[in-house]
This record gives structure tokens, C-alpha cells and sequence, in this order.
């Protein structure tokens, strides 16, 4: 509630027409999501309404991770609201030659303009 | 600015013998002055809600200080520290900033108070100072009140600047957001006293800074302190983002050079807006329009909310730019930020606390 209040407040608008927007609309309307998930999602888009400039990094930042096409054994995470400013990296292996070829990968990635330019976002370029 | 005038100077017994008391008396000779018991002020005068916070800034309370004046600086935890102390001469400020920390800080005990045992104040700050005459202390009396919005009624900062002036091992700040500088003028700091401003553009000062000079009478009250022999300094903290902030902060910047002499400025500190939930909870209540609430801030590690690391590293970079282009070799310095925002900022961070305390002195000659 405290969310939807500063949003009014920011954007000058009324709470009611903030619930009654499209994206809101549509997932309220969406027979194919049960209950839980229309309002994960909608707090979830009252997140993005509230805290645009922070979405948007979180967004590249996903996007950048993505482009790497790491295997699914190896998990690049960026800390909650993007304090901090490092990235976290987990990988596991069963095997040495799994280990080489999990630390290879990343090699390969952490080589890749991607990379950099997540560190680049955490670090306070959002235009990068 | 608006002069300050208290409706009412409650005076605690004893109080009426100081020399804060007697100038009181002289610069407000229409106000009425309440002589009250400790019962009286412990169950009527202390205790103000959210709500009466504002009330408890109309009243002035002319007591003594019971426990010590000069603590170190909290700072907040895990951020770097610029090891500064503080003298509270004062509790509670006359003026209103909508994002006040004091609002939380002094939620239970928020009597807008004058202590008046200065002696006591300066026999404790000889004592430290003789005591280790080989550590250069930098001292502040702007932490819990406003050093000088009450100085033209107190005379506090004649009561303690000669004192400073002959310390051999100390620089006193007094930082204000007020243009009360007129009690300074006719002393000598001798290079021991910094005035410093808290500074946002007009703007801001108009939005969220209730009560305090404009940029134009703060700029002309550092003008008329830096003639008189005063060192000064800049906090540009808390700095608001805001749709247009880098054009206002930027015009803000120039206006601050173009009117003192940059080469004789001790140092500026940079921060942002920080708050604490419960803090938000109380200018929800008090000030329910200011658009501070609607900053991108997010939880941090010490329990402050502040705008999220890349927003604020990027304004911090663009401030320090900007500075650069002006005044390339004043010291500046982050309030209240971890070390990985001073590396991304600076490119480095301070190895310890007494690392930037002692390089922020040297700063002040």
C-alpha cells in the first residue's frame, strides 16, 4: 500500500487508476493464472510502477546474464536492489573435469563485453 | 530567513546564572521566560508524538547538561568513518527539514533545548584536547541541532570560538543551514574554526527545507565568514534525485565558486538522501506531500535506505565532475558510504577511519 501511495504521490494520480491500469487488467483478467500468481504479478508491476530506474538496471542486468548462455549449473546473481556492487557467481561440479569445464565456461564469460558491462551497471553506468 | 522566536524560554533552576541565559534574556526581551522545577520538566516539557513535533520547536528549554558534551561521531555501521567528534551543546533544532533525522533521534525527548553549563562544555573539550595533544581532533557542534540558527539569540559561538582559537590540536565545524553568521565576524578563528553549509538547490530548500536561509543568503553568509578569516566547508548531503537534479545541483555548484574563494575551502562532503523505515513513517505523518518519499531508495546492510548503489554512485560521479572542473584540488569526501561506493566513486577507499579524519584535517589549512 505504502508503494501505490508514493506512486500517486510521484506521479500525481489516483490509487484507483493505478489498480485499474492495463497490465494490472490484464493479469487480473488472465484465466490462466490462479490467485497466487495474479498477485505475485502484480506486485511484481507495482515494483516496476514504484521503482522504474531500479527495474530497468535489474532488467539489463538480466538481459547481459542471459546473452552469456552459461550452462544451467552456473548461477549469476546480483544482490537484492543492487546494493553492494559485486556479483555472485555459483557453480557446482561433480567431477575435476566438470570443475575444468564449468571454470572454462566462465573464462569464456567473464572474457565476453556482457560481463563487463554488468560490472559496468552495478558500478553506476546504467547507460551502458 | 525568517528570524526564530520561541513562544515561550522554559528555564531550568540554576540555568538563570549562565551567560546563554543572560543572552537570551537580552535578544528576546518580548518573549516570556518560565522558571520551572524538574518535576515540572521531566512530565511536561520532554515528551513529544510525531504529531507534536513541530509544537516541541516553538519552546525553547534553557537547561543543563547532565552527561558529557563530546562523544565520537556514530557515524553507521560497516560505512566509512571520518573519525569526527561532536559537541552537543543543543538537542532539537528551530527549523524543519522534512527529512530530518532528528524527527526519529529524538522522537522520545524532542524539546527543542539550549544547554547551559558552556563551562562545563569547555572544561571537558580542554581536558580531551590537553590529554592528547598529539592527535589533531576535528570536532563538530552541528550533529543533534543547528550550530548557528540559535546563535543570535544564545551567543554560544562567542562563548567557545576563543577557546578553539587557542587550541593547538583542534578544528571546531559549525555547520548550519542558516545565514546567522553575524556573532562570528567580530572574532578570530585563527585557522581553528571551519563554518560550514549544508547546501541544496532553491528548489529543494523550498520544497523540503522548512524554515532555513535560501542558497542565495547561505552563499552570502559563507562570503561574509570567509572575509572575517573563517575556513569553510560544503555538505551537499542529502542530495534528492529528482527529474532535472543534475542541472540544479550543477547551478547550485557554479553559484557556490563564483561567490567564495574555493582555495580556502576545508573540505565538501557528498551523500545522499538516507532514511530509516520508522523515519518514513514519521514524514509520512508529518509531511505527507514531500515527493523525498518517492525516491528509488533501497534497504541497506546498516538499516538505512538510500538510493539504489548504481543511481547514487552515478550522481555522487557526476557531482565529483563537476566539482573537478571548478575547484580541482578541494578535498571531497562521502558521508555515510561503504568502501566499494568510494572505489567506485574515487577509485579508492580510505585504508581506516583515522586515515581520512587526519587527511581531512590537513584539508583545513
Amino acid at each position: 500500500m505504502d508503494w501505490l501511495e508514493e506512486i500517486a504521490l510521484r506521479d500525481q494520480s489516483e490509487i484507483q487508476a493505478l489498480l485499474g491500469g492495463k497490465v494490472i487488467k490484464e493479469i487480473e483478467s488472465n484465466p490462466r493464472l490462479g490467485r497466487a500468481d495474479k498477485l505475485k504479478r502484480i506486485k511484481e508491476q507495482i515494483r516496476r510502477a514504484r521503482f522504474p530506474q531500479l527495474t530497468q538496471a535489474e532488467d539489463s542486468i538480466r538481459a547481459r546474464i542471459q546473452d552469456l548462455k552459461l550452462h544451467p549449473d552456473i548461477k549469476v546473481t546480483v544482490p537484492p536492489g543492487l546494493e553492494g556492487g559485486s556479483l555472485q557467481v555459483e557453480f557446482s561440479a561433480s567431477n575435476h573435469q566438470q570443475l575444468k569445464s564449468q571454470i572454462a565456461k566462465l573464462a569464456e564469460a567473464a572474457n565476453s563485453d556482457s560481463l563487463a558491462e554488468v560490472f559496468g551497471i552495478l558500478a553506476g553506468s546504467r547507460d551502458v | 530567513m525568517q528570524p526564530f522566536r520561541p513562544e515561550e524560554v522554559i528555564v531550568e533552576p540554576g540555568s538563570e546564572l549562565s551567560p546563554i541565559y543572560r543572552n537570551l534574556k537580552a535578544t528576546l526581551p518580548e518573549v516570556p521566560f518560565t522558571l520551572l522545577d524538574d518535576a515540572v520538566l521531566k512530565n511536561g516539557h520532554g515528551d513529544f508524538s510525531a504529531r507534536d513535533f513541530g509544537s516541541a520547536k516553538r519552546k525553547l528549554l534553557l537547561t543543563r547538561h547532565k552527561g558529557e558534551f563530546l562523544k565520537k561521531c556514530p557515524g553507521s555501521d560497516g560505512q566509512v568513518c571520518c573519525n569526527y567528534f561532536v559537541i552537543n551543546f543543543a538537542s532539537n533544532c528551530s527549523m524543519d527539514c522534512s527529512y530530518c533525522y532528528l524527527q526519529e533521534y529524538l522522537a522520545d525527548n524532542a524539546a527543542l533545548k539550549v544547554f547551559s553549563n558552556v563551562d562545563d562544555l569547555l572544561s571537558e573539550a580542554e581536558e580531551l584536547l590537553n590529554k592528547h595533544r598529539r592527535f589533531f581532533f576535528r570536532i563538530g557542534t552541528g550533529e543533534i541541532t543547528d550550530s548557528l540558527a540559535l546563535d543570535p539569540y544564545t551567543g554560544f559561538a562567542r562563548e567557545v570560538v576563543p577557546f578553539f582559537a587557542e587550541q593547538p590540536n583542534v578544528l571546531l565545524e559549525l555547520k548550519t543551514k542558516s545565514d546567522c553568521v553575524d556573532g562570528l565576524l567580530s572574532l578570530d578563528p585563527r585557522e581553528r574554526v571551519v563554518v560550514s553549509w549544508s547546501m541544496n538547490p532553491q528548489k529543494v530548500i523550498d520544497l523540503d527545507e522548512h524554515g532555513t536561509a535560501s542558497l542565495a543568503e547561505r552563499l552570502q553568509a559563507a562570503h561574509r565568514c570567509q572575509e572575517a578569516g573563517y575556513r569553510l566547508g560544503f555538505h551537499f548531503d542529502p542530495m534528492i534525485e529528482y527529474p532535472g537534479w543534475e542541472q540544479d545541483y550543477e547551478r547550485m555548484l557554479e553559484q557556490t565558486f563564483a561567490t567564495v574563494n574555493w582555495r580556502r575551502i576545508s573540505w565538501l562532503s557528498l551523500g545522499v538522501l538516507r532514511n530509516t523505515p520508522a523515519l518514513k513513517r514519521t514524514m509520512r505523518i508529518r509531511f505527507p506531500g514531500s515527493r523525498l518519499l518517492t525516491g528509488e531508495q533501497v534497504l541497506c546492510p546498516d538499516g538505512k535506505l538510500r538510493y539504489f548503489q548504481p543511481l547514487r554512485v552515478e550522481m555522487y560521479r557526476k557531482m565529483l565532475g563537476s566539482i573537478r572542473r571548478q575547484a580541482p584540488t578541494v578535498k571531497v569526501y562521502l558521508c555515510m558510504e561503504s568502501k566499494e561506493v568510494w572505489e567506485q566513486v574515487f577509485g579508492f577507499a580510505p585504508s581506516c577511519e583515522k586515515e581520512l579524519g587526519s587527511e581531512l584535517a590537513n584539508f583545513g589549512f
